[in-house]
């Protein structure tokens, strides 16, 4: 292993051309996250047929690069604005925010920083050591109803985290499954709730929904805080957490790197349930649960570590089996298809040099956001010193050029700005946007997995539970949503 | 009534309508899948009647506790709104303008194309935050658009919404021939 990852690294750093998309994946990725209203996906979307003019290796090295950064750099828009550059960065928001409303951005940045470094560093290591064997295992133990179970456990998870009551957290997630039943069924393709309107056969795309929900909607607050006269500028600061302070949350880390890693390579999950998941298990192992979603720095490690973690995790079933595990890796695939590749078995005896290659420079990107990432933080933290009423109108330029750029369509911009009025409307209400969202993406996965399933086990619910994994995870997310229901209808205080 | 509020009930019935508006629709596609004896309804009737349960149980929630939050609920989101813009003719009027404006620039992206309605929606926006200098929305609006067109048509060479009536489009063309002869100079 250490060999092929030498040799990997040789050729990553032996040809200039390959060092300079590199430096442009860290870069850009980090960039484009912590951008608020763009993300990675935008970037990726937009240079995707760039790929086709380069070598194999180094389109498909780019976009593991954009892949590792970004899912870091969405952290600064989450914990500065409470605008998550991405869905994975979206629990990182429950605490990160209010820590920056408290002056404390610097700590909350900083903690993203080095988890996702050491989520991202310990999940390229293990991805090297055990990509063959963990693909080997997942097929063996790992279909629809195991996938579906995890689906269920992580909106079970999501449910009860960010609404104001347990109700509006089962109807946030609720709503969101919903709005993915827009669009073809996954089994027979037949059309549901198109209203007659042929740009929706092909359902809400999940880009220019996350934009309005998350980045267009905290607009349409912050306006309101100005006409109300209630808007408090955020206030800067550069003060790092010290290594005390992060010791203290180990395990913490070590939890949310085995959650982010197990997440990561369930095909089809990806690092947002990740960072959910990373998230409510913090909140379930801590003893002070009143603390979180106030500024609490083990919110922010926990779901930054974990979305990290599954991002060298996401590449096993991708590189293994061909199954993308979110919107970037299944961009990956088109980059591969664009070269006559496939991704699955055969690669790893056909193409050996690519797959070190996109190893090694995933680990030299995780690694290069704990140096990068402090040099650019400190210069996004400026950010927060511009007026919001300057601020305001960029991101909402960018936001529309990010649901455009995915499908170049007018109608991906519209869905964006209605999901914004909604995301605002609902807010107010106490509804749950991280759980709205995260409905809209793993409805339709759950859908899927279920039907696939079910006729796998020909509807024989029995069959079903005699799968162990399926069955613990089924019996874990009853637990979960049991426990919450229990807490909320126990306790009739305050909001925590 | 206990704890009920008008806008509770607004609320629910809102909800209530949706469940039964999209529970209706689902006749349209009420198929059967041959591979597959549950069909193209199960799914979206399953997620119906699961979130009218919710709502029912919302519903139950606030006729007991009103609008107070419940314990053991973790990440709520912090924001600090109030019912107050209803109360403010002015505020409302300037909410609902900033809501409806992104929705208007969106809708005249295809006739008239980004190139020429963006700087149009970065000053109405700034002007709708509160900011009243004219000098500050002009230098900004400036700076805006040219952070946009470098990074998205110049360095990036995005494919962007041209609009499809003149002289807009005629506007868009014009950007995107000065654009490749930028290139052809570099």
């Amino acid at each position: 292993m250490i060999d092929n990852f030498l040799a990997g690294t040789y050729a990553l750093f032996g040809d200039p051309v390959t060092i300079g998309i590199f430096l442009f994946g860290v870069i850009g990725g980090m960039l484009f996250g912590a951008i608020p209203g763009v993300s990675m996906l935008t970037l990726a979307a937009i240079l995707l047929p760039f790929t086709a003019g380069l070598e194999p290796a180094q389109g498909v090295m780019l976009f593991a690069v954009l892949y590792c950064t970004g899912t870091y750099g969405g952290a600064i828009t989450a914990i500065l604005f409470n605008i998550p550059g991405s869905p994975e960065n979206a629990p990182t928001s429950f605490d990160g925010y209010p820590m920056t409303q408290q002056g404390k951005a610097g700590k909350a940045v900083g903690a993203a920083v080095l988890c996702s470094a050491i989520g991202g560093v310990s999940s390229a290591l293990v991805m090297m050591a055990a990509t063959e064997p963990l693909a080997n295992w997942a097929i063996r133990n790992i279909g629809p109803p195991e996938i579906f179970a995890l689906v269920f456990f992580g909106l079970a998870v999501a449910s009860s985290v960010g609404a104001r009551t347990i109700w509006k957290g089962w109807m946030s997630v609720l709503i969101g499954l919903l709005i993915a039943t827009i669009g073809q069924d996954p089994v027979g393709g037949i059309n549901r709730y198109n209203f007659g309107y042929i740009d929706l056969a092909a359902g809400i795309a999940f880009v220019p929904a996350i934009l309005g929900f998350f980045a267009v909607s905290e607009i349409f607050v912050q306006a309101e805080k100005k006409a109300t006269g209630k808007y408090n500028a955020p206030k800067v600061s550069m003060s790092f957490p010290s290594f005390l302070e992060l010791w203290r949350h180990k395990l913490a880390v070590l939890r949310s790197i085995l959650v982010g890693f197990f997440c990561g390579i369930l095909p089809g999950i990806g690092a947002t349930l990740a960072a959910f998941m990373g998230y409510g298990e913090a909140v379930r192992w801590s003893k002070n649960k009143d603390e979180f979603g106030k500024g609490k720095l083990e919110g922010v490690i926990s779901s930054e570590t974990a979305n990290n973690a599954a991002t060298g995790a996401a590449m096993i079933p991708l590189l293994a089996l061909g199954l993308p595990g979110g919107a970037l890796t299944a961009m990956m695939v088109a980059v591969f298809q664009m070269h006559d590749l496939q991704p699955g078995p055969l690669v790893f005896m056909l193409s050996p040099d690519l797959i070190w290659i996109v190893f090694a420079a995933m680990f030299w990107a995780n690694l290069s956001i704990l140096i990068i990432g402090v040099i650019e933080t400190k210069t996004i933290l400026n950010l927060l010193k511009i007026p919001f009423q300057f601020l305001a109108p960029l991101i909402l330029m960018l936001a529309t050029v990010g649901a455009y750029s995915g499908r170049g369509l007018v109608l991906d911009v519209m869905v964006m700005f209605i999901a914004g009025i909604l995301g605002y409307v609902l807010r107010r209400s106490g509804f749950s946007i991280p759980g709205i969202v995260l409905g809209l993406i793993l409805g339709k996965i759950g859908e899927q997995n279920f039907a696939q399933g079910m006729q796998m086990v020909h509807y024989d619910l029995g069959t079903y539970f005699s799968r162990p994994i399926c069955t613990i995870l089924i019996v874990a997310g009853v637990l979960t949503l049991g426990t919450s229901a229990y807490r909320a209808f126990a306790s009739h205080k305050k909001p925590v | 009534m206990g704890r009920l509020t008008k806008g509770h009930l607004v609320e629910a019935a809102i909800w209530l309508s949706i469940v039964a508006v999209f529970y209706a629709y689902s006749f349209e596609f009420n198929q059967v899948i041959e591979i597959y004896i549950f069909g193209a309804t199960a799914w979206p009737r399953t997620v119906l009647f699961l979130l009218l349960l919710a709502t029912l149980g919302n519903l139950y929630h606030q006729y007991k506790n009103g609008s107070d939050a419940q314990g053991g609920i973790f990440g709520a989101a912090a924001d600090d709104v109030s019912a107050s813009i209803f109360q403010d003719r002015k505020t409302l009027i300037r909410m609902g303008l900033v809501l409806l404006i992104p929705f208007a620039f969106a809708f005249l992206l295809r006739p008239v194309g980004i190139y020429f309605s963006a700087p149009f929606f970065i000053a109405a926006i700034m002007l709708l935050f509160g900011e009243r200098r004219w000098k500050a929305i002009l230098i900004m609006t400036v700076v805006i658009y040219i952070i946009f067109i470098g990074l998205f048509l110049v360095i990036l060479n995005a494919q962007l919404p041209q609009g499809n009536v003149s002289p807009f489009y005629d506007f868009s063309a014009w950007m995107l021939k000065m654009n490749t002869q930028l290139r052809e100079l570099f």
